[in-house]
Parts: structure tokens; C-alpha cells; sequence
């Protein structure tokens, strides 16, 4: 009987014990993330053209919150304040889901790489605050400028709090299916039929050097909706130019397409679209990979029988898959491929 | 010696007056532990008449006594039962005594000033005996106390001589790191040391070796190990309370040796050890050094004509045939190497309770295992208590020490220009003047010569005014001075030397004036005990200390050997020189404590204190540190009486605070100076770069103990445990000021942590006491768990960046202060369709920019994408880790058998954190195939080399990108590795040689020991060793290699 009255009067100590600490712990403050007033975006206004996957980054200033951070876009709406279901429904997107480097070998190793999937066309990165819009909108479903376009909120959370971003401005331009575009940024109209390449060095055959702006111009015209890409030359008459007059061209490797077909009027490829896939430097591509660069060359004997290097050289995008065909066209004189 | 002399004729004349009064009789005899067979005499028995102690036993266990013919003896000593014998005019007693079982129960416990048994003790308090301790040379005392309390946490992080761990008593109470990268440096929080009663501060000055000026020795490394009687470790309030201001980080109470033979003994411990050089990482050498840098080049560079382009325009790997680059050389060759030091201490002492004295000499001399550093130490250490009669006492201590310090070129605890040296290109020539790796003549030919002369004087005066009143003074003065003197000659700074000095002086006068009463009362008329006992204590204490030091840098110095006096300065624009340190501190404070105990059952403490520091803001004001302790000896409890194994057994429960002071005087007061004359008028201009703080407060430490001891069966197993919280406010750190306020910075003292842990120590006796061996078993474990609680101005979180290496410090609440903030490596790309593509651009993850050597490549390391946009970079880092220990302890192992005994001591901390710096900058190495540096072979390591390989460390190959991408990133959580360990501190074989044997040579005792120490490490960790990294758990290859040490040992003693 007394040994239980100690072990119970022991216990009673121990358990006093251990509540003082239990009850210490209680006041340590809890790991918590913080939320700072100096996180804030760069930019408010985002004008992205339609039919072009467009990714916003570097746009947000963490500041001293902490990551991992949590961000969402809420009450999306016209700028009447309309509900707006065209970005926060979910529409079929075509996604990367391997690393095109340029070494694919057929059109279809390069569809392996990429799927569809469900997203809201106006989407934000889950922890970074990056915006995407996404190639499958366009302006049939999307309001594009000239309208004022679509105000959002977003949501910026970790376990300290909550912080709100509110009428951001969202306005997109109207498609302009091909850069350099020869289209109006916000009617979407041509205002000239063709542009122009991105150098040239070539002389005319009266004599002429040619220049960029006026004596070379490139036209786009979509054809069909396949996916292939043509390339023809046309002289200041729309008299065809035999590519093959081009004959110092690595036709092989001049886009990233496959079943070149040349003929004496035309060169024709099968080709992924967009052009160039993505931004990573190809042998395709511009040394930023930016953009797709195709360059035509010849050489000749000259004036003084020097050897001439004739080059005419194009960087281009598009965006819209279709039969394209890219003309050049040598506005005022035909190339002069004789030796002198 | 002098007055030794007067003593002695005083003492006669006391004797003289004692003996006239009765009639006396001269009783002469032996006393023996009758507890074995052997009957083996006992020493130092204490022999009391009347409750006096009137002597004690010599070594031999002899004892001549002068009393009473009619007296009753006791003879009493810790371990055995006293046993009471009457004279009954016998002028030859045998005494037996026989081992108690109340061993431990008679344990007195020194605290706060004051001595008690055990079962009054209140604190959480762990005393280590001097004898553990004995047997391994040490330049600093400190180190040989690893694993052996727990809650006290040593890391020995250098074996650098003389240069001290990190002492910690239960976590950092700390978070401020000065330093970048491998020179980032967390602020210590020694405890307090307390050497035979007077505080020795710890945390001042240039004491760390890090803190460049000075010689950085530890003024607890003056005491050399053999004169240590004991160490105390107080650790929870309840213990240190009284030690107020300088006692928040715990206090540890040293106890030197005093004279108790009546015949004078000398002791002489001396040893000869031996430190070996570590494994030093493996390097490779020569021709195999440039074929791989060529090999790597060839395989990995853009383009087979680039890499050829590369290869003929670096002249080292192309022109093989140079004598310039045509060496193998072994640099770490030139550093390390083993070294013989020796070890002597002479003791002599003796007297008996009213008089005694104790002479120590002593000589330590260790010679670095890295060339040009060592430590020396010569130290005359004395004490004597003089107790002429019962009421008064006086005592007396000297302690002087020389210490040398030779620190090469590095500050002590680094030594970096041995790490750039040994990091050389073993294609280059072997050091010599025309040599051009600077670093290695800088660590073979710099002049370091540091000196520490330690004076310290104590007088200590004890008066008894009337019974039960007792009065007591202590005054000390301790002066340090310093000097550093450090020549680097001509060859090394362009053809003209330079020319270091500087020196210090510190000075601190302390008293303490104590009073204390006790009393008490019987339950009822007629009981023979007291059933309410009081103690009451009081005492103020005065403390003045002054620091100065100078330094003196003459940047042109005439020749090599013209090394002073220090002339006209040449380059005016380098050469400094002037005050670099100044702090005059004083304090005062007044303390009591009240204690009471019922029949010594229930024991309640209460200790109140008021500090007064000059380092205080004017609003801050005095500081009051109460503390309030129960315990609770259920032992003792009537029913409990059936217990009959139970030893003893208590609970203690126990809250309190301590301060430590913080700051100087001008962060509490702003400063002045002079300034140029304006309108024909002296002005005096106000500093703006510290705004006065006036509330400067100093830290405050508040802890919550819970404890419980017991001990069973005869102590053949006691148990200590503790839980405690302790809470650190008031924490300093400098904090920016806004940019439109004029000052720059300002003290503030906002910060707090948490330590809550639980402390577990045992010891066991598992053979029977009759058993021929004696075999003592004791272990201890700490966890410990330091959580950050408050940052200034209400921030949750704060990031220390780290310009040099990037390895930031991540404070934030309610986690691990010292937190790492990296990226997280989660392993090594094995092939391309592993990288994860972004799918809005189909890009592959990169870092920095659009290139196309930014993105990422197999064979590169998988860093988590934080914010998951597919680029890494600093946003991506992540709070990891905690480069404190969490448990800490260790195991010990005695076992005697007759004339030998075998002592095993082993320590271990686990749950650590460690950046392994050194590895991340070896694999680097391969990164910069046309630099020269020393190339070290990674096949150990299991590295990426092809598509599919599944590795951990990323490909150190692929140089043309490893800029960019820095693969070996020194903040990426691939390094941050497992610190734990579990290391054999020493191994100790001790012979006894039988009495019979050294009597014959005159000797009383002779002993001869073998130590090993520092022998090895059971770990996961990677790189050489666990334990000596910085105390931010960083691995930095400038660190001091700890050697393992073989000692021979003799003692003797006459």
C-alpha cells in the first residue's frame, strides 16, 4: 500500500516535470514562411499575341517573401467586369514533354516530344508567378485589342499569409501568324504585302547591288492546312528562279524539315510547326535560337576575277501550322548568277 | 617562501597553547580498507575530535596525531563508512575502515560559491575528478572533458597546440557570425570559468585565434591537467544563479590541487608523446598530373582543334620538358610532419589541515605537426591554506604562466597559407627563394612568436564571527598581458620584409565580500536531528577589468634582419599603427540566497542576484537574476525504507535567469572625438556610426530544469538525468539603420533562442566487489534541440548572405537558427530525357541566360527548381540543414586488475551537419584543367562519366561549362553532408609498479602509462575528419589536421 502511495506520489512528480516543458514548447514561435511587402510584379499590363504561346517571365520581384510560394489567378473578368469562361475554362494545349534539340529525324520523333494537354489558356506558374498564354487561343474566343481585353487578380500565398495582386491587366493582340509580320499589331490588317530578308548580297544582273528594303522582298501565303514549308524564287516578272541556281545552299539542313523535294521551281519540306520549335540554338536556328535562319548562297567570278560569295539570308518565325509558302522575290532585278 | 617561515613558528605557537591546556598524548598508527583482503592503506583519511579535523593520513595511510588521552576519533573519508575510535591512552591504532555505500551521497557539490553535499544540491551539476583527466598531455585542459558530461558539448576543431575546441554547455546561446565563407566565424559563448573560486572570463578579447590581432591563447588552457583536484560543470539556473553577470552561457568550476600530506610529497608527472600526422588527402604528382589535364581537355573541350589550341597555349601542360614544370612535388611534404614533445610537472606539497601548501612547476612543449607552429607553456603555480584555529582561515594563491605560440602563417585555427601551399601543382619546383608559390615560403619562413604572460594572485580571508556565522573575503588580481610579434621577410612582399607587433594588457581586480548563517531547529524538544534546517548566504562582488591593446603594422621594413626597433615608416599608406582594442568594464553586483531543507528531504533554494554592469544602457538599469530550486530527496521518505537497494534517489526541479554582458560602453552611450578646428574653435564631433542603444540590455539566459537522480544496489548503477528549457533574450546583434537616418548602425539586443533538451548520465560498477577486477562503465548522452524564437523589429526571417562561398545563413523562427540556405541537390542527370523540359518553350531546365552551355546537360547535378520556372538560380535555394550537434556524449570504460588498469574513453555526436568546403573545392579543381593547382584523385568518389550512370557527384570534366553551371557549388545540399561520428578519444594502459619494488629506490609510488589519443573516427562523412570543422560545421581545407597523439608517461612520486 505505501509503495503505491510512493510510485503514485513519484509519478505526480514526473508528470509535473513533464508538463513544464510541454507547457514551455508551447510558446515557441511556429516555423512559418514569410510574406513580405515588397514582392510585387514588374508588370501589370500583359499584351500577348494570340496564337503563339507567349511565356512572361522574370516579371515578378520576390522581395524578401519566402519561397516556395503559391500563386494563383483569381476573378478573371472582362474589363466590365463580366465573368470571362474563355480563360478559366480548359481548352487543349500542346505541351513539351521532351527536349527538341534539333536532332530529331522525322516529324514524328518530334510529335513524340510533345502532347496535348488541358490547361486555362491564360495560365500563371504555379511558384514562380509566371504568365502563359497558350498558341491555342485566339481572337474567335479571346477579346483582342483593339478591345480593352480581360482584368485579373492574383493570389500570392506560402504558410505566412496571403497576399492579393489586384487589376491586372490582361490585352491581347490579335494573331499575326508569322514574325517579321507585315500585319497591323492591333487591326490585324497588312499594311504592306511582303517584308523584308535580313541580308543580301547579291548583285543584280544590271549591275546593281541589291538592298534589303527594295530590291529582295519575302512573301508569306498559306496554301493549305498541312504542315509543310515552300520556298520559291520568283524574279521582278513572277518568273520562277531555278533554286538549284542557289547551288551552294545546304538545302539539307536549311529548316528543320524532312522530304525535301527540289525541283526546278521549288524547294519543299515537311516541317513541325511552329518555326523554329522552340528557342534552343540549332543548327536551324540563329545563333540565340530565336529564330529559324535559312541562308541561300552562290558564288561567282566578278568584276577583276575575284570569287564572289552571293548569300541572301532570312530569320523567321511562324506560329500557325499550315502549307506555307515563302516566296523571295526579287522586286526589280534578277539575281546575276554568270561569272563577269 | 619568506613567510612560510612565520607560519611555521605561528603554528608552533598555537600547538604549544593546545597542549599546556590538557593533558595529551602523541597516537601514531595506520588506516586500511578493510573492505578488501589486501588491506590496503587508505589516504587522506580525515581524522576529526570533537568535530574538529585534526589531520589525516599520509599516502601510506599513517597517521601521528596529537589529542587527548581521553578522545573519541573519527576517521572518515569519501567512499568508506567513518568509523569513531576511542584513545583510551593507546598510542597505536589500526583502523579499518570499510567502503560505503553511501558513496556518492557524500559527494559534496561546489555551487554558486558554495560547497554542499549532494543531497542539498539543488542544480544540475556534473564534477569530473582530476584523475580522469590524467595521463594525455593537453595543451588546453578543455579538450580531455570531451564525452565525458553530458549537456557539455567540446568540439576540439583544431589541432592547432594551445588553440581550444568550442565549449558549449546545453547549445548556442549565440547566433551572430562574423566572417565570410571559410573565415565565417559563430560568435562563442564559452562558459564561464571559475579557477578555485575567481571567474576568468572567456569570451574577451582576441582569445579565438580567428580574431586575427592577437595570439589567441585561452585562458583556461593555464592550468596545466595534472594540477586539477576536480571540474564542475553547472548547468541549469538553480547552479549558476549566483555567478550572475558572464554565468548565462553555464559556468565550470576548476579546482586545483592542495597539499593534504603531512610529510611533504613530491610528485613528478612527466611524458614524452609523439603527434603523428593524420592521412593527408592523396595527391596526384607529376607526369600523371598534366597527362590527365591533357586527357580532360582533349575528351571534353568544344572541339578537337580548340582543345589542341588550349593545350599548346598552356605552357605547363605543353612544355614538359621545362625544368620549371617539370617536377613532381609533394607539397604537403614541406608542412607536415611528425613532432616529439615532452611534458613535465613537478608537484610538491603538503601540511595538514592547518597549514598546507602545494608547489607545481610546470613545462609543456608541443611542436605543431604543421611546420612553424607550436605551443609552449611554463607555469609556477602555488596555493596555501593556513587555519590556525577553527575560526579563521586564510588562503593564498599564485598562479603564473609563460605561453608561447607559434602560428606560422595563419591565425592559429586556420592555417590557409599551408592550404594554398599544399594545394600546388606538384609540377612546380619544390619551395625554395626562387620558388614561386609564396604561400608555402610564407608558412615555412614567417617569424610568428606570440607570448601570453598570466599572473594571477588570490587572497582568500574566512572568518567565523560566531558559531554558525561565517565571513569570507576573496580578492584577486589577474593581469595578462600579450604580445605578438610577426615577421614576414623580404622575399615574400615584393624585396621588402614586414613587420608585425602588437601587444595587450588586461587587467581585472576582483572581490567578493560573503556572509553566510546557518541555523536550525528540532521538530520537537529532544530530537537528535535538526528537522528544519537554514542556510543563508549573502555576498557582494566587484569586478574591474581593463583591456588595451596595440598593434603596430610596419608595411617596409629595412632588411630581414633589422627587425626593429620600427623605424620611419617608408609606406606611409600601408604601415598602421595605433590602439585596436580598449574596454574598461566594471560591475557590481549583490547576491543571496536563502536555502531550507526538511530532515534533508525536501530541500527548497532561492538565490536572488543584482548585476550592475557598465556596458548596461543608462535605461537598461540593474538586472536582477532570481532563482528559485526544489528538490525532493524521496529517499529519504519513511516509506521507502523497505527499498533497501535503493541507494538514493531525489527529484529536482529548478528556474532561474543569468545575464551576460553585451556590447561595449560606446554602443550603450554613443562616442565623441575631436575633430578639426572650425571658425577658429575646437570642435568635438558626434560618431554616427553607432547610434547609442540607452536600453542596451546585456543577454539574459532563463532555464527550466527538471532532474532526477538515483543510485541502486550499492552504486552499481547511478543515473542522473535532466530535462531542461533555456530560453536566451536580448541576444546582440548590429543592426543597419535606414539610409535616411544619419547613423549608421545601432546594438541591439532583440534577438532570442530556445535550447530544450535532455541530459543522461550513468555509471555502473557491473562486477561484484569481491571480484579481483574493477571494471567502472559510464556513459552519458545529450540531445539538444535550439530553436530561433525572436528576430529584431518583428521579422520572421532574415537572411545572412555570404559574398565568398554563398553559403548564407538562413535565421528563421521557430527552426535551428544556424540554418544553411542551399540548393538542393537531389543527384546527377543520368541521361537527356531525366532533364525536365519546360513545357511552354520545350527548353530544358538552365541557368542564368539563353546560351546554349546555360542548359542542362546529363551528367550534371538535378538542383530542386523551387519556384519550378525552369531556370535555377539563387531563388532556388532552400533552408537545410543545422550545423550544431543535436546528441552528443560519449562512453567510458575503467578496469583494474591488480597492478594494471585500462582506461577507454570514447566520444560521439550525431546529428550534425557538415559542409564538406574542402571536397566541393577539390572536385572544382578539375573544373580549371589550365590552372595550376593540385590535382586530387576523386575515383574513390562516385562520380557521373557516361550517358546511364547513376552517380552522386556530377561530372568534374566538363570544364568548358563549369563556369557557368558550377557543378561544384559550395552551397548545394551534395555537400552538406552527415557530421555524426563516433570517435576514440584515448586509450589509456596504466602499471602501477608494486610498492615493495619502488620503495626500494626510495620511491612511494611509481607509475608508468601508455596513452594513444585522438585515434580514429567511426563516420559517414566523407572528407578526414568529422570533428574538426569550424563551429558553423564547415570543412574548409585551411583548417588544423587534429594528430593522434602517442604518449609515454611517468609519474612519481616521493
Amino acid at each position: 500500500m505505501k509503495t503505491s502511495k510512493s510510485i503514485f506520489k513519484i509519478g505526480i512528480a514526473l508528470c509535473l516535470g513533464v508538463l513544464t516543458f510541454s507547457s514551455c514548447k508551447k510558446n515557441l514561435p511556429e516555423e512559418r514562411l514569410s510574406i513580405a511587402n515588397d514582392s510585387k510584379y514588374n508588370v501589370t499590363v500583359f499584351q500577348p499575341v494570340l496564337g503563339r504561346s507567349t511565356l512572361f517571365n522574370n516579371i515578378f520581384q520576390y522581395g524578401n517573401s519566402s519561397r516556395p510560394l503559391d500563386f494563383k489567378i483569381v476573378n478573371m473578368r472582362t474589363f466590365d467586369g463580366e465573368p470571362a469562361p474563355e480563360l478559366t475554362e480548359h481548352y487543349p494545349v500542346l505541351v513539351w514533354k521532351g527536349i527538341y534539340n534539333g536532332t530529331e529525324k522525322s516529324i514524328e520523333e518530334i510529335e513524340a516530344k510533345r502532347t496535348i494537354e488541358n490547361h486555362p489558356l491564360f495560365d500563371i506558374r504555379p511558384h514562380s508567378g509566371d504568365f502563359i498564354m497558350w498558341a491555342s487561343a485566339n481572337s474567335n474566343m479571346i477579346k483582342a485589342q483593339p478591345d480593352s481585353g480581360y482584368v485579373f487578380d492574383v493570389e500570392m500565398s506560402n504558410s505566412g499569409g496571403r497576399k492579393y495582386f489586384q487589376n491586372m491587366r490582361l490585352m491581347p493582340l490579335r494573331e499575326r501568324p508569322y514574325e517579321p509580320s507585315n500585319l497591323d499589331p492591333i487591326t490585324g490588317q497588312g499594311t504592306s504585302v511582303s517584308v523584308n530578308p535580313t541580308s543580301v548580297f547579291m548583285a543584280g544582273q544590271r549591275g546593281q547591288y541589291f538592298n534589303t528594303r527594295d530590291d529582295v522582298q519575302v512573301l508569306f501565303k498559306k496554301t493549305g492546312n498541312g504542315n509543310s514549308l515552300t520556298i520559291k524564287f520568283i524574279d521582278s516578272l513572277s518568273n520562277p528562279i531555278d533554286p538549284n541556281n542557289f547551288d551552294e545552299t545546304d538545302w539539307e539542313n536549311l529548316v528543320h524539315g524532312f522530304n525535301m523535294k527540289k525541283d526546278d521551281k521549288q524547294v519543299k519540306y515537311d516541317v513541325a510547326y511552329p518555326i523554329p520549335l522552340s528557342s534552343y540554338p540549332t543548327k536551324y536556328t540563329t545563333v540565340s535560337g530565336d529564330q529559324a535562319h535559312m541562308v541561300f548562297r552562290y558564288s561567282r567570278m566578278a568584276f577583276g576575277n575575284v570569287l564572289q560569295k552571293n548569300y541572301l539570308t532570312f530569320n523567321f518565325k511562324i506560329f500557325e501550322k499550315a502549307d506555307w509558302e515563302l516566296t523571295f522575290w526579287f522586286k526589280r532585278d534578277k539575281p546575276k548568277f554568270d561569272n563577269d | 617562501m619568506k613567510y612560510i617561515k612565520y607560519i611555521i613558528v605561528l603554528l608552533l605557537f598555537t600547538m604549544q597553547d593546545v597542549a599546556w591546556a590538557q593533558q595529551r598524548i602523541t597516537v601514531t598508527g595506520t588506516v586500511y580498507d578493510a573492505s578488501s583482503g589486501k588491506r590496503d592503506p587508505l589516504s587522506s583519511v580525515t581524522i576529526l575530535s570533537n568535530g574538529l579535523s585534526i589531520g589525516s593520513t599520509d599516502n601510506n595511510g599513517k597517521f601521528s596525531i596529537n589529542v587527548p588521552n581521553n578522545a573519541t576519533l573519527v576517521f572518515r573519508t569519501i567512499g568508506y563508512d567513518s568509523k569513531s575510535v576511542k584513545v583510551d591512552n593507546k598510542t597505536s591504532l589500526t583502523v579499518g575502515l570499510t567502503s560505503s555505500s553511501e558513496k556518492i551521497a557524500e559527494v559534496t557539490v561546489t555551487s554558486g560559491y558554495q560547497t554542499k553535499s549532494r543531497t542539498l544540491n539543488t542544480g544540475s551539476a556534473v564534477t569530473i575528478s582530476g584523475k580522469d583527466i590524467q595521463g594525455q598531455p593537453a595543451g588546453d585542459v578543455m579538450s580531455l572533458l570531451q564525452g565525458k558530461v553530458a549537456g557539455l558539448n567540446i568540439q576540439n576543431n583544431t589541432g592547432a597546440p594551445g588553440f581550444r575546441g568550442s565549449v558549449t554547455i546545453r547549445g548556442i546561446s549565440n547566433i551572430n557570425v562574423t566572417g565570410n565563407g571559410n573565415n565565417a566565424f559563430l560568435t562563442p559563448t564559452s562558459p564561464l570559468y571559475v579557477i578555485d573560486g575567481v571567474p576568468v572570463d572567456d569570451n574577451a578579447d582576441y582569445s579565438y585565434g580567428f580574431q586575427q590581432a592577437g595570439p589567441g591563447v585561452s585562458p583556461a588552457s593555464q592550468i596545466p591537467p595534472e594540477d586539477i583536484e576536480d571540474i564542475t560543470v553547472l548547468k541549469d539556473a538553480a547552479a549558476t544563479s549566483l555567478y550572475g553577470s558572464r554565468g548565462a552561457y553555464g559556468v565550470i568550476l576548476i579546482t586545483t590541487k592542495r597539499g593534504n600530506s603531512k610529510v611533504p610529497v613530491v610528485r613528478y608527472n612527466g611524458s614524452a608523446f609523439m603527434s603523428a600526422v593524420p592521412q593527408l588527402r592523396s595527391v596526384i604528382g607529376g607526369k600523371e598530373e598534366r597527362l590527365m589535364r591533357i586527357r580532360q581537355i582533349l575528351m571534353n573541350d568544344t572541339s578537337a582543334i580548340h582543345a589542341l589550341d588550349l593545350v599548346n597555349n598552356t605552357p605547363f601542360l605543353s612544355d614538359s620538358l621545362n625544368a620549371y614544370y617539370n617536377n613532381s612535388t609533394d607539397w604537403q611534404s614541406y608542412f607536415y610532419k611528425p613532432t616529439y614533445n615532452h611534458n613535465h610537472n613537478l608537484n610538491v606539497s603538503g601540511g595538514d589541515v592547518q597549514f598546507n601548501y602545494k608547489v607545481v612547476l610546470g613545462a609543456y612543449d608541443e611542436k605543431g605537426i604543421q611546420e612553424n607552429t607550436g605551443y609552449s607553456r611554463y607555469n609556477l603555480n602555488m596555493n596555501m591554506i593556513y587555519n590556525p584555529v577553527q575560526k579563521f582561515k586564510i588562503e593564498a594563491l599564485l598562479n603564473n604562466s609563460i605561453q608561447k605560440q607559434r602560428m606560422g602563417s595563419g591565425n592559429g585555427l586556420l592555417n590557409n597559407g599551408v592550404a594554398t601551399g599544399g594545394a600546388s601543382s606538384s609540377l612546380l619546383p619544390a619551395p625554395s627563394l626562387y620558388s614561386s608559390v609564396n604561400s608555402v615560403l610564407g608558412a615555412l619562413t614567417t617569424d610568428d612568436d606570440n607570448k601570453v604572460l598570466n599572473t594571477n594572485a588570490t587572497v582568500n580571508i574566512f572568518y567565523d564571527l560566531f558559531r554558525n556565522f561565517k565571513a569570507g573575503v576573496y580578492n584577486s588580481y589577474t593581469t595578462v598581458s600579450s604580445t605578438k610579434d610577426n615577421f614576414s621577410p623580404a622575399a615574400l612582399n615584393s624585396n621588402q620584409a614586414k613587420y608585425y607587433t602588437y601587444n595587450d594588457r588586461a587587467t581585472t581586480l576582483y572581490n567578493r565580500a560573503q556572509l553566510s548563517y546557518v541555523f536550525g531547529f528540532r521538530e520537537k524538544p529532544g530530537d537528535e536531528e535538526l528537522a528544519h534546517n537554514f542556510n543563508l548566504f549573502a555576498f557582494s562582488e566587484l569586478r574591474a577589468s581593463f583591456f588595451k591593446s596595440d598593434a603596430m603594422l610596419n608595411d617596409k621594413v629595412v632588411n630581414d634582419q633589422l627587425r626593429g626597433p620600427l623605424t620611419l615608416m617608408t609606406s606611409y599608406l600601408s604601415s598602421k599603427g595605433g590602439t585596436i582594442g580598449y574596454t574598461d568594464l566594471r560591475t557590481v553586483a549583490f547576491a543571496g540566497n536563502f536555502s531550507y531543507n526538511y530532515k534533508s528531504k525536501y530541500v527548497l533554494d532561492f538565490n536572488y542576484r543584482v548585476d550592475g554592469l557598465s556596458t548596461n544602457g543608462p535605461n537598461a538599469g540593474y538586472k536582477k537574476n532570481p532563482s528559485i530550486s526544489l528538490k525532493w530527496n524521496f529517499d529519504r521518505e519513511s516509506f521507502l525504507d523497505a527499498w533497501t537497494w535503493l541507494d538514493y534517489g531525489d527529484f529536482r526541479v529548478s528556474y532561474g535567469s543569468n545575464i551576460s554582458p553585451n556590447g561595449n560602453i560606446y554602443q550603450a552611450y554613443g562616442k565623441l572625438y575631436a575633430g578639426g578646428r572650425y571658425n577658429n574653435q575646437n570642435t568635438v564631433i558626434s560618431d554616427l556610426g553607432t547610434l547609442p542603444n540607452l536600453s542596451l540590455e546585456p543577454t539574459k539566459a532563463t532555464t527550466y530544469n527538471f532532474g532526477m537522480d538515483f543510485s541502486i544496489f550499492q552504486n552499481r548503477l547511478s543515473v542522473m538525468f535532466d530535462s531542461y528549457y533555456k530560453q536566451n533574450d536580448h541576444i546582440f546583434k548590429e543592426k543597419q539603420l535606414s539610409s535616411s537616418n544619419s547613423f549608421n548602425v545601432i546594438g541591439s539586443t532583440e534577438i532570442s533562442n530556445v535550447n530544450y533538451g535532455w541530459e543522461f548520465q550513468a555509471t555502473a560498477r557491473p562486477l561484484s566487489p569481491s571480484s579481483p577486477f574493477k571494471w567502472n562503465l559510464s556513459g552519458n548522452f545529450a540531445i539538444n534541440r535550439e530553436i530561433l524564437a525572436k528576430l529584431p523589429d518583428g521579422l520572421r526571417e532574415f537572411i545572412q548572405i555570404d559574398n565568398s562561398l554563398g553559403q548564407s545563413l538562413y535565421y528563421r523562427l521557430g527552426t535551428n537558427s544556424l540554418s544553411n540556405y542551399l540548393f538542393n541537390t537531389k543527384g546527377v542527370y543520368t541521361s537527356l530525357d531525366q532533364i525536365p523540359v519546360d513545357p511552354v518553350t520545350g527548353l530544358p531546365v538552365r541557368v542564368g541566360g539563353n546560351g546554349l552551355l546555360n542548359y542542362f546537360k546529363p551528367g550534371d547535378p538535378i538542383y530542386t527548381d523551387l519556384d519550378g520556372n525552369y531556370i535555377i538560380d539563387n531563388y532556388d535555394q532552400v533552408i537545410a540543414g543545422n550545423s550544431q550537434p543535436q546528441i552528443t556524449g560519449g562512453l567510458m570504460s575503467l578496469l583494474q586488475y591488480k597492478q594494471w588498469s585500462l582506461e577507454v574513453n570514447t566520444s560521439f555526436t550525431l546529428k550534425r551537419d557538415i559542409l564538406n568546403n574542402s571536397l566541393a573545392a577539390q572536385f572544382g579543381l578539375f573544373g580549371k584543367p589550365t590552372e595550376m593547382g593540385g590535382l586530387v584523385p576523386i575515383s574513390q568518389y562516385n562520380f557521373w562519366q557516361n550517358v546511364g550512370d547513376d552517380a552522386v557527384y556530377p561530372n568534374p570534366f566538363d570544364f568548358v561549362r563549369s563556369a557557368i553551371l558550377n557543378p561544384f557549388r559550395t552551397n548545394q545540399t551534395l555537400f552538406q553532408e552527415d557530421g555524426s561520428y563516433f570517435k576514440l578519444n584515448s586509450v589509456k594502459v596504466y602499471y602501477n609498479v608494486p610498492q615493495t619494488l619502488s620503495q626500494r629506490y626510495g620511491m612511494n609510488r611509481l607509475s608508468i602509462n601508455f596513452t594513444a589519443a585522438n585515434l580514429g573516427y567511426i563516420t559517414r562523412y566523407s572528407g578526414p575528419n568529422p570533428e574538426s570543422v569550424s563551429a558553423l560545421g564547415r570543412d574548409m581545407s585551411g583548417g588544423y589536421p587534429l594528430p593522434k597523439q602517442f604518449t609515454l608517461g611517468l609519474n612519481v612520486e616521493f
